[in-house]
């Protein structure tokens, strides 16, 4: 073992660590008398529970014994350990959807097959195959086809009655046939199918039928005043069918029948009003309108003091399970449960969002893109049991333990380490649950602001706009980049360049949207291509970082000009992402900001700056006692 | 109604010597020895007719064409399939035993490797095996179709197992050693069984 040469016996070993929302860093040093400090290793661990609670004892005792193991030191060496003050940042999340969309008297089938057959616009009044035989000639005929049905049988029949003067212009199917039937028809017409609640479609009502060429959407029935034509519609009833008109935007095939009251209503929800209380004033904002709105709210509330529902609305529902959550984590010092309705909200970031939600109503499972309100709401208290953990950590570690300083003047002391950077400085640092900026004046000043939203809120957003269902999915989804594989030997990665392995893929990934994970791509169970998949995991990032890190920015920054920054340096888990800092560095740049990814003593990246800023700030008060 | 599907059946005409397919939009069948022949009903009496049926309209439903080819000189699945595989233009093939037995393969693919495997020959339906060959279309177009579910009955095994060995003797007493596989044209009869 043997202490290196260069360590004087009088230097003190110092370890800091940083318990965050998701990982537990540390930094070792050894701390001179003078003040000077020579850095022995850096490592990180999973946090154990949840920040600030004396369940995080094992998680900081496993990164110090770890880093003291690859620094070649025994635990009993170790003179002090410092700890963060955790500002208990804790937040929750809760999303919800706000906008519904009901089919009434079944008027509108529009799923959007993959293989509608056939092609063009036809309109006729629905009839049942079972009834063709006795259909007499004349009029057009939509063929309304029930699941038993097989697709030769159904081709005969329809061919028989055509033959004898039957106007069969379209065909309505419940089984995955459509094209099977096209292909058999003397006189193919256009044919929608995969209709699972067949049996609902009214009979002996007109019905239009519209079929797109493939790589083509439909044109007429998804624009009002072409439903208007097709069924000769006054004016009033085209204001009442344009939802139906809107609905169908975009699909290759749809079916719309005119019933007597038939609707497709576009409902919003009421979700209630979200009550902000801040600077004196006490504002409502409904939660409908949106989160602009909402954050424009909260922006003229700055500092905010508490956030409420209204009782018995969703969004009260909302906030409750929020408080509820975190009364469970913060407790009183002498361990029991602070009641949830003591807990303050002293931040909410309200992003919009969509939710892919099945048609009420709807024949063939017809999926509807639901806006939706997600909401990350944040609570300080001051109740943090970082002492509790430090006494425990003391006890086995058998050293000193104390906790060092304010997590944001720390995380500006160790990003000071970055090459390239000086004061005045900015931190963001982006975590799991909060993002924090601090701010350390050209004085020596530090300002440091919490707000709601990070990580989590990102992957709980990438997991409901791609109805993955996996919040591990997600977070893969989240972490690395897409591609897609082609053939067992190569890959088109999200950018369009292509490249070829020797070692042929595992199965289940041919053919799939994969992430790149470093152990192998890792299949993403989505019908959505790799393109869409890209734009919600790059729109999910910005909604919530960029957006929080101007927010954070503005409220640190000197007459919340963000002119005024001059270094602004990105911190935490989420500033390893391949994306994140540029989306950020892009929207700071028109400020003549300078903004980059931190690098912590040369090497550490945007790990471990507040347990590194521990030391630091450790060793500058030891080398002058009255400090 | 009509559902009361005529019985149909199906006998494959020889063509010749099967080659390798160009077309990059075809997805190839591959029979084993017995298949349409020897046997004309799986394990669980779903006639050769209507599996042929359902898989060729599967992969028709998606706009992809088909071949059939008969591997003669094997009874192993997963050659057949791999068999089939490298004669496919597309590389992908759907592999059948008499029995039902059923696996989607890759030319890629290592042979005893697969795209999907359907090892229970007594849960496949003719809606299973519709299924099987819109995947393997879509797989020939280089989508990403969502594997066919594939049942599992704990009591399938010791239920069936004795009767799929008989199957499986069957079938390898028609193996015809030595000779390659053949391109075959599916030719179905309606036997109007009322």
């Amino acid at each position: 073992m043997g202490a290196p040469d260069r360590d004087p016996s009088s230097a003190r070993l110092v370890v800091g660590v940083d318990i965050g929302n998701s990982t537990t860093e540390a930094c070792l040093a050894a701390v001179a008398p003078d003040g000077s400090v020579t850095y022995l290793g850096a490592g990180l661990t999973r946090t154990t529970g949840v920040k600030g609670t004396p369940d995080n004892t094992a998680g900081a005792l496993r990164v110090v014994r770890d880093v003291l193991a690859r620094a070649g030191r025994r635990p009993d060496e170790v003179h002090t350990v410092l700890l963060n003050e955790a500002t208990p940042v804790i937040s929750g999340l809760a999303m919800e959807t706000i906008t519904e969309t009901i089919i009434t008297e079944s008027t509108m089938i529009g799923h959007n097959p993959t293989t509608p057959g056939g092609q063009g616009l036809a309109v006729g009044t629905t009839v049942s195959i079972a009834d063709l035989a006795g259909q007499p000639p004349g009029d057009p005929v939509v063929c309304v086809v029930p699941a038993e049905w097989d697709f030769d049988d159904v081709a005969r029949v329809v061919n028989a009655a055509v033959a004898r003067g039957v106007a069969v212009v379209a065909a309505v199917l419940a089984g995955d046939d459509a094209v099977l039937v096209t292909n058999r028809l003397d006189r193919p017409v256009p044919v929608v199918d995969e209709v699972r609640a067949v049996e609902k479609v009214p009979l002996g009502m007109l019905a239009a039928v519209e079929v797109a060429a493939p790589g083509r959407t439909i044109r007429t029935l998804s624009d009002s005043y072409g439903l208007a034509s097709v069924f000769g519609l006054d004016p009033e009833q085209t204001r009442a069918v344009s939802p139906v008109a809107r609905a169908l935007t975009g699909n290759r095939s749809a079916v719309v029948v005119r019933t007597p009251s038939g609707d497709v209503t576009d409902r919003r929800i009421p979700v209630g009003e979200l009550v902000l209380r801040g600077a004196g004033k006490e504002l409502r904002i409904d939660v409908d309108a949106g989160a602009e709105a909402i954050m424009a709210t909260i922006a003229r509330l700055q500092p905010l003091d508490d956030v409420h529902g209204e009782p018995g609305t969703h969004v009260g529902g909302m906030l409750a399970q929020v408080r509820d959550t975190m009364a469970d984590v913060l407790h009183d010092a002498d361990g029991s449960a602070q009641p949830p309705a003591e807990i303050a909200i002293r931040d909410v970031l309200a992003v919009d969002t969509f939710v892919p939600a099945e048609v009420r109503g709807g024949l063939a499972g017809e999926i509807a893109l639901e806006n939706a309100v997600a909401l990350a709401a944040m609570v300080r208290t001051s109740r943090s049991r970082m002492q509790l953990v430090a006494d425990q950590v003391s006890e086995q570690l058998g050293a000193w333990a104390e906790i060092g300083g304010v997590e944001g003047e720390m995380a500006v002391g160790g990003a000071l380490t970055t090459p390239g950077v000086d004061r005045p400085v900015a931190v963001l640092d982006l975590g799991g649950g909060s993002t924090d900026a601090a701010l350390l004046t050209r004085d020596g000043v530090c300002t440091a602001v919490h707000v709601a939203g990070a990580g989590e809120l990102v992957t709980k957003l990438i997991d409901s706009e791609l109805a993955l269902g996996d919040r591990e999915v997600a977070e893969g989804v989240k972490w690395h980049p897409l591609a897609k594989v082609e053939s067992f030997f190569h890959l088109r990665h999200e950018d369009g360049t292509v490249q070829f392995f020797d070692q042929p893929f595992p199965p289940q990934v041919f053919a799939r949207v994969v992430v790149l994970t470093p152990d192998g791509p890792v299949p993403v169970e989505t019908r959505h291509g790799l393109d869409h998949v890209r734009r919600v995991r790059r729109a999910a990032k910005s909604r919530v970082f960029v957006v929080n890190a101007v927010r954070a920015l503005r409220q640190v920054a000197p007459g919340a000009d963000l002119r005024a920054l001059d270094f602004v340096v990105l911190l935490g888990g989420s500033a390893l992402d391949f994306e994140i800092p540029e989306l950020i560095a892009d929207e700071l740049a028109p400020y003549g900001i300078v903004c980059g990814t931190g690098n912590v003593l040369g090497t550490q990246g945007p790990r471990t700056a507040v347990a590194t800023g521990l030391v630091r700030a450790h060793a500058a008060a030891s080398s002058c006692p009255a400090g | 109604m009509t559902t009361a599907t005529p019985d149909r059946t199906v006998s494959l005409r020889e063509l010749s010597p099967a080659v390798r397919g160009t077309r990059p939009d075809e997805v190839v069948i591959a029979v084993s020895p017995a298949f349409a022949g020897h046997f004309t009903k799986t394990i669980v009496e779903v006639p050769h007719a209507e599996v042929l049926r359902q898989l060729l309209a599967g992969i028709e439903e998606q706009g992809v064409g088909a071949r059939l080819v008969r591997v003669r000189d094997t009874a192993d699945l997963a050659a057949i399939a791999h068999i089939g595989a490298k004669l496919s233009g597309s590389g992908i093939s759907v592999g059948i035993l008499s029995r039902g037995t059923t696996m989607i393969h890759q030319k890629d693919l290592a042979r005893l490797s697969n795209l999907e495997l359907f090892p229970q020959s007594p849960l496949l339906d003719p809606a299973v095996f519709r299924m099987i060959g819109s995947n393997a279309a879509q797989y020939a177009k280089g989508e990403s179709p969502q594997p066919v579910p594939t049942r599992n009955d704990q009591m399938a095994r010791p239920r069936w197992q004795a009767k799929a060995a008989l199957l499986h003797l069957k079938e390898f007493e028609c193996i015809e050693a030595g000779r390659g596989p053949v391109e075959v044209e599916a030719v179905f009869e309606l036997t109007d069984a009322g």
